[in-house]
């Protein structure tokens, strides 16, 4: 009986050795968690007004961005026009940039038209490393 | 030869690293983070950027550059006010003014029709602020393949 009445020694105070580890795993971990928003995106300049340079139409890739996605590819003054969809410009540009490095690419976009799927379209094209890239609205 | 007890005293430094207060400095540098994070001005508007796999970082200071928002249904917002979109060549204009490297970042909508974006490209040349680039995230869709 006398071994079991035992005076029971919980201590009376707050444990403070695991304070800085508690303290510090809080710290690593706002500090892992933080993402920092920076700027990024697809860069492209402008045109300044009243610009307008004339371009010998061979030189031209037209791209036209239907309201569907769909894009109308048509090279300089042929007639014959391709559909495609926004992820084979990337190889179509490379190969008629081969071809002719003083390819410009008209992005002619119709007004209806998501904006993503604009957004496609330069992407693959600066995939491609196309520089030379013009962003116009479609004029019916 | 008296004193030799009294003078060798054995030396009673703690040889132990004192860590009580440890938890002091830890919540110190916590709470400074905390202060001097600086949350961005302007609250986020519902939008949906869209996916690019060409997506480039943009190494300018946060100063030079200007956001435009434009949301699903074509409204232009530039620090938090709604701008009707013919008064936008005339605000980046004067903010151009003051800042002559300043960029601008458009975070348009994925969904927004392009006519929108095509009318702040306009007045945006009209403003002479022609280093423009469009804000998008990296793809994220992992059963598209590696080119």
């Amino acid at each position: 009986m006398a071994l079991m009445r035992k005076k029971q020694r919980v201590s009376g105070e707050i444990p403070t050795a695991s304070m800085a580890d508690i303290a510090f795993l809080l710290l690593v971990f706002f500090l892992v968690t933080t993402v920092f928003d920076e700027e990024r995106g697809l860069q492209i300049v402008l045109p300044e007004e009243q610009s307008e340079v004339d371009v010998p139409q061979k030189n031209v890739m037209h791209l036209i961005i239907m309201p569907n996605g769909q894009v109308r590819v048509k090279q300089g003054e042929s007639t014959n026009e391709r559909m495609v969809t926004a992820a084979e410009i990337a190889d179509l540009w490379r190969l008629a940039y081969a071809a002719n490095e003083n390819l410009i690419a008209a992005v002619k976009t119709d007004l209806n038209a998501p904006h993503k799927y604009m957004i496609d379209v330069l992407d693959q094209l600066q995939l491609a490393g196309a520089t030379r890239i013009s962003l116009q609205p479609l004029e019916n | 030869m008296m004193r030799q007890g009294g003078l060798k005293r054995k030396s009673k430094t703690s040889s132990e690293i004192p860590s009580s207060s440890l938890a002091d400095m830890a919540f110190l540098l916590l709470i400074f983070f905390m202060v001097s994070t600086t949350f961005r001005k302007e609250k986020p508007l519902d939008i949906e950027i869209p996916d690019a796999e060409a997506t480039k970082k943009l190494d300018v200071p946060r100063k030079d550059v200007l956001h435009i928002w434009v949301n699903r249904t074509g409204e232009v917002w530039i620090n938090d006010q709604l701008i009707p979109m013919p008064s936008v060549s005339n605000i980046v204009g004067g903010l151009g003014a003051e800042n002559p490297t300043l960029k601008i970042v458009l975070r348009a909508d994925s969904e927004v029709p392009y006519r929108y974006i095509d009318g702040v490209q306009q007045e945006l040349r009209e403003a002479r602020s022609l280093y423009l680039t469009f804000y998008t995230s990296v793809e994220q869709r992992i059963n598209r393949e590696r080119r």
